[in-house]
């Protein structure tokens, strides 16, 4: 042996009077999805301790709800989780639905679940992408993105916007779907199929991915459990929660599809629940094309709840009424409270509503998956390395507008 | 006390009274268009059908769509019985929510819009209409007629104040009523039958009597409307005070629309009061909401005439007291207002009891041709107020003053108020002086007569009192705040009396207000 | 939801709920504040309910009602046997509850953001601060007498003791570019450039201004005269800075 060598093994003289590096990490940060600030106390490259400081896209959604009506909610829900807006409107009409205790016709429940589904896959791709992309892996992100934008197409066609969409009205929605949606989306489904597939070669077998995913990143059940964890990040776990399958709403309970369960919690599992998912999301949309009404009405038929036809509203006094009424004053919803929660894109996305009898909402909660993911995020950060924040917090699907709201 | 039984609620009631009365009482609305509490009973609305569910049911024949047999089959129904005319019997059992009256009530509501203009976005009572609030509750459904609906006389001028629209017209005769009952001046009626029907005026006369504006007021739809209101200001932009009419001496109550984001009063609406004004005010009395925003007195000046020049606050004050000191107690008139609340009027008696100064005057506005409806003979507010501040001590008017002044008895005037019977040229032995004083909020005789005009608030900005011919005190809150920081009267007479040496013993308004219960006592 | 929950809750607690309720197919029970903490580890801890998955906790603000002001909810599932329910508590203004977070560990957010949107205290909490907002902001958002158009005050910058180094940054930190004094640079002289800016000119200037840098400057100044000096005796030194 060297001498130097010598000198290596003998760890105590090694031993350097260190106190822990106190690090800030974002809110401004290319890897930090949204804007979180992470202040860390660092052991060289390890993380000794971790705050998570959310809060920095509080935009005050909920008290903003409580100044309109109940309609005026549907652009603030969309900006929730704005990658799967869809998804959030859908469980607001739900939520007040509820309240009002009206069901929308089957037509319109069809097409919420295709819309709805469209969305979720759209944020499977911008996560799994994003997260293969903070890992060197650019070109499958571009792919990811590629075929994103298609379902957005898609999506602009039948609401008038990409992103986000307001499209869904309580009674509901904005307008039918326009005569070629089950072509074009039939038409797409190929495509998604192959970009997924492509996704998976790419990266399933590469060194530097599964080693910078595999084992990284660990929540066990335990601590999802407790920590309120649902949606991938909990099924990640071995959880077997999913709303679409264990309190079915809208038509899930008609379709036949899987719901994909990890072993390990780490970020593979993640990654591959997400990827999984999107191949079940697709699973459902074909089947509700199929079974989809082709005509029929798609709002419930109350002028109390659902804004009359405008030609109505112009030329007959009870439209111009009802519209002057449901703008003004909003539409009355009876007194009560509900909880009301469907599966977003990040997991079980509620809406806890209290109504005072009239049409301003009187109180809006929203339960945000990703909120009780952030909180779980500290547990699997802690212990690892700072080049594991990266796929990690990518993992979580943290997105801004839903957690701090 | 005998009780009847409404959707489950007992309420008890007076005999003679109906069920519609007995529930108002009690806080409980049943639907209806042609019922008003002040009004007589013209049941012609059938809105506020409800059923007696007690006794011998009366029932009439109907034919009903049988399901099962896909034909119309002769049956009967529960003769409904509008509760406005339905006289309450002790323990009768009434319902005004089962389905029987709702189908009723959106059979109604279904038939007052069947000719109805869509007017909604230009009509003024958007916002307060009763057809969109019961058309929301009671009806919800869309049209079932197709063809064309009647046209009718739109925009017609019924007189100076109130234009008359047929077409939004349901026929209620609610004004009718009120010209019959309330300004007993048969004017208005109706003419032709079933969907020609029209209100139409008196041949040769028009809408001129001193409470049309009421008629506007119960309109419940806005097919009558006012003139001066028209197309001025959306409700739901109005926030609402409660005040006192400052019109003359009846001091009915009024609600104060306001608009918060320009701080200008819109309009005056009568608020309940069964003591005094019942459910009216005349039409003199709903226009005082004018004076809020003209011929206001915003800046402090000093000078007559071409000679005015403005003056900071501070200088008006001190210019004031200098002038006021220059004068001998004894030839010191203090002027009280009519028009002013009984605070001002309060700290002024007190600022001139302070300085010692024993001649005191009222100002006022020179009567009017009074009624016996709701007008008083006293165009004046606060008369009785005045006198209440002066401690009972007799107060001489305004001529008097003037005499006094020719004859070198008064050197000296501290008036407060804009308001006097006299004009600028008989007030002219006053502008001969140059100790003259006046703490105003708008443009009059008495200021253009002053050489210190110094700004107060407006009724509308202040809270105070006034006492009606009744003797009743009425106090109201002021809505807006003043213009400019002008500070109400007592406060800038509480700034005069320091500028002059003197303490009247109070800081704020209640600290005053000790002192009017003082006064009351002794006046008594 | 579940009867079964709110019966076997029934069954232990029984005259301690206060209220229970089925509306909409959401079982609920209503609890005295004192309570909270216990019937919480109830379900969590008892063998037939299990409720181990938290779901949500939030207040509702009922600034009118005599008896107590918020009412606060807590919101949990059995993973184990799929039965939801829902607690609910009333608590007064400014009196405490009792935290929940070493029950569940979501419960420490959830519990955050109920004292800072409606400035309820949650008892031995471990970590009781705000969470959405910042720690300067001034009221409790959600609460109703709150305007939704208040203007807050602007705080100076965090921990910085000369207060002209106002937000975003100090002349040194953040993005290097554009980051110039111009006033000390106008006015002419020995003015700050940002070190970035300093290379791109070809200038070679420390990265801080700071004494030890200076003098960490100066000796590498002094080496690097000696080495042009004489360069083969200073190869061998290694003094160790």
């Amino acid at each position: 042996m060297e001498p130097a060598d010598e000198l290596l093994n003998d760890q105590a003289s090694l031993e350097l009077d260190a106190d822990p590096m106190r690090l800030n990490m974002g809110p401004s940060h290319p890897a930090m999805h949204g804007t979180i600030r992470m202040v860390m106390d660092l052991d060289g490259e390890n993380l000794v301790n971790l705050d998570v400081q959310p809060g920095y896209l509080h935009r005050g959604f909920e008290k903003s709800c409580e100044r309109g009506t109940w309609a005026q909610v549907f652009p603030y829900a969309d900006r929730l989780n704005y990658v799967s807006p869809m998804l959030n409107n859908v469980g607001w009409s739900l939520a007040v639905e509820k309240l009002l205790g009206i069901e929308v016709p089957e037509r319109c429940q069809y097409y919420r679940v295709v819309l709805g589904e469209l969305s979720r896959i759209a944020d499977h791709f911008t996560c799994n992408g994003a997260s293969a992309m903070e890992l060197g892996a650019f070109t499958p992100f571009l792919w990811l993105l590629k075929v994103r934008d298609w379902v957005w197409d898609i999506l602009e066609r039948e609401t008038g916007a990409r992103m986000t969409h307001s499209f869904g009205r309580i009674g509901g929605m904005a307008a039918p779907p326009t005569p070629n949606f089950k072509d074009d989306v039939r038409q797409l489904i190929p495509e998604l199929f192959k970009v997924v597939k492509e996704t998976e070669i790419m990266l399933l077998r590469n060194r530097i991915f599964l080693d910078r995913m595999q084992g990284v990143g660990v929540l066990t059940k335990e601590q999802a459990l407790s920590y309120g964890c649902t949606g991938p990040v909990a099924r990640s776990t071995g959880i077997p929660y999913d709303v679409r399958k264990d309190h079915p709403y809208l038509v899930y309970d008609r379709f036949d599809f899987d719901v994909p369960i990890g072993e390990d919690g780490d970020n593979w599992d993640r990654f591959m629940v997400r990827l999984e998912e999107i191949r079940q999301s697709i699973r459902i949309i074909e089947q509700a094309l199929e079974q989809m009404p082709d005509d029929g009405p798609v709002n419930v038929d109350d002028p109390r709840i659902v804004y009359p036809d405008k030609q109505d509203v112009y030329t007959t006094i009870e439209a111009t009424i009802a519209h002057f009424k449901l703008v003004m004053e909003g539409l009355r919803v009876p007194k009560g409270e509900v909880y009301s929660f469907t599966e977003g894109g990040n997991g079980e996305l509620g809406f806890h509503i209290v109504s005072d009898g009239s049409g301003t909402p009187y109180r809006v909660r929203v339960r945000p998956p990703c909120w009780y993911n952030l909180a779980a995020a500290r547990e699997m950060l802690l212990g690892g390395m700072i080049a594991d924040i990266i796929p990690t917090f990518g993992s979580v699907n943290m997105i801004g507008g839903e957690c701090d709201r | 006390m005998p009780k009847f039984t409404l959707d489950g609620k007992e309420i008890s009631f007076e005999p003679g009274e109906t069920v519609m009365q007995a529930a108002w009482r009690e806080g409980i609305e049943i639907p209806h268009y042609c019922w008003h509490p002040g009004l007589s009973i013209a049941a012609n609305c059938r809105m506020c059908l409800v059923q007696v569910e007690s006794g011998r049911q009366m029932a009439m024949p109907q034919l009903a769509f049988d399901e099962s047999k896909g034909e119309y089959v002769p049956s009967t129904k529960p003769k409904l019985q509008p509760a406005c005319q339905l006289a309450a019997a002790d323990e009768m059992v009434v319902s005004s929510t089962n389905d029987e009256v709702k189908a009723a009530q959106a059979s109604v509501q279904e038939f007052l819009l069947l000719n109805h203009p869509v007017d909604c976005p230009i009509c003024d009572q958007a916002g307060e209409c009763k057809l969109q609030d019961y058309y929301y509750e009671h009806q919800g459904s869309l049209k079932r007629k197709l063809t064309e609906p009647v046209h009718k006389p739109k925009g017609v001028r019924f007189g100076p104040t109130i234009v008359y629209d047929a077409e939004r017209c349901i026929m209620c005769t609610r004004c009718i009523r009120v010209c019959d009952e309330v300004a007993k001046d048969h004017v208005l009626d109706m003419r032709e039958r079933g969907n020609k029907n029209e209100i139409i005026l008196a041949p040769g006369r028009e809408l001129d009597h001193k409470y049309t504006l009421m008629t506007e007021h119960v309109c419940p739809v806005g097919a009558l409307t006012s003139s001066d209101f028209r197309f001025k200001a959306r409700v739901w932009f109005l926030k609402s005070g409660e005040g006192v009419c400052t019109g003359c001496a009846t001091g009915c109550n009024t609600h104060v629309d306001y608009d918060p984001r320009y701080g200008k009063v819109y309009r005056l609406r009568p608020r309940d009061n069964q003591d005094v004004n019942q459910f009216w005010m005349c039409d003199d009395g709903m226009m005082t909401y004018t004076r809020q925003a003209t011929d206001r007195v915003l800046t402090a000046t000093s000078g007559r005439g071409e000679d005015r020049l403005p003056l900071a606050e501070r200088e008006a004050i001190a210019k004031a007291a200098e002038q006021l000191s220059s004068v001998d107690a004894s030839k010191l008139a203090i002027v009280l207002s009519a028009q002013n609340t009984t605070e001002d009027n309060l700290a002024l008696a007190k600022l001139g009891s302070a300085l010692g100064a024993e001649r005191l005057y009222l100002a006022a506005l020179g009567g009017w041709e009074g009624d016996d409806i709701l007008r008083s003979d006293d165009n004046n507010p606060n008369r009785a107020g005045a006198s209440l501040a002066a401690g009972g001590a007799a107060l001489k008017p305004v001529s008097e003053l003037i005499a006094d002044v020719q004859s070198g008895e008064v050197q000296g005037v501290l008036a407060l108020g804009w308001a006097s019977a006299e004009k600028l040229e008989e007030l002219a032995p006053l502008v001969s002086l140059d100790a003259v004083v006046s703490l105003t909020s708008h443009v009059g005789a008495l200021p253009a007569a002053a050489e210190v005009v110094i700004p107060i608030a407006d009724i509308f900005e202040i809270e105070g009192s006034f006492i009606n011919a009744q003797g009743m005190a009425q106090s109201f809150r002021g809505v807006l705040s003043a213009p400019a920081d002008i500070e109400p009267g007592w406060q800038k007479i509480g700034e005069l009396a320091k500028a002059l040496g003197k303490d009247l013993g109070f800081t704020n308004l209640d600290g005053l207000r000790k002192g009017l219960s003082d006064a009351a006592e002794a006046a008594q | 939801m579940s009867q079964a929950a709110l019966d076997r809750l029934s069954a232990q607690f029984g005259e301690r709920i206060l209220e229970t309720s089925d509306a909409f197919g959401e079982h609920e029970a209503t609890f005295a504040a004192k309570d909270w903490v216990e019937a919480a580890r109830f379900l969590k801890d008892d063998d037939d309910l299990q409720m181990d998955h938290f779901i949500d906790l939030t207040a509702i603000d009922y600034p009118e009602r005599a008896s107590a002001r918020f009412d606060v909810t807590l919101m949990v599932r059995s993973s184990v046997n799929s039965q939801r329910i829902r607690l609910r508590t009333q608590v007064k203004d400014a009196e405490k509850l009792g935290t929940l977070s070493d029950i569940w560990l979501g419960a420490n957010w959830a519990e955050r953001e109920v004292f800072d949107m409606f400035g309820i205290e949650f008892q031995d909490h471990p970590d009781l601060r705000r969470i959405l907002l910042y720690e300067e902001f001034i009221g409790h958002p959600l609460r109703k007498d709150y305007p939704i158009d208040k203007a807050q005050p602007l705080v100076p910058y965090r921990e910085v003791t000369d207060i002209t180094k106002l937000p975003p940054f100090g002349i040194e930190e953040g993005q290097p570019f554009a980051r110039i004094d111009w006033e000390a640079r106008l006015a002419g002289g020995d003015h700050q450039v940002s070190p970035a800016i300093g290379v791109q000119q070809g200038q070679r200037r420390t990265l801080s201004d700071s004494e030890a840098a200076q003098q960490i400057q100066a000796r590498i100044d002094a080496r690097m005269a000696a080495e042009a000096a004489s360069p083969a005796d200073t190869a061998e030194e290694d003094s160790g800075e």
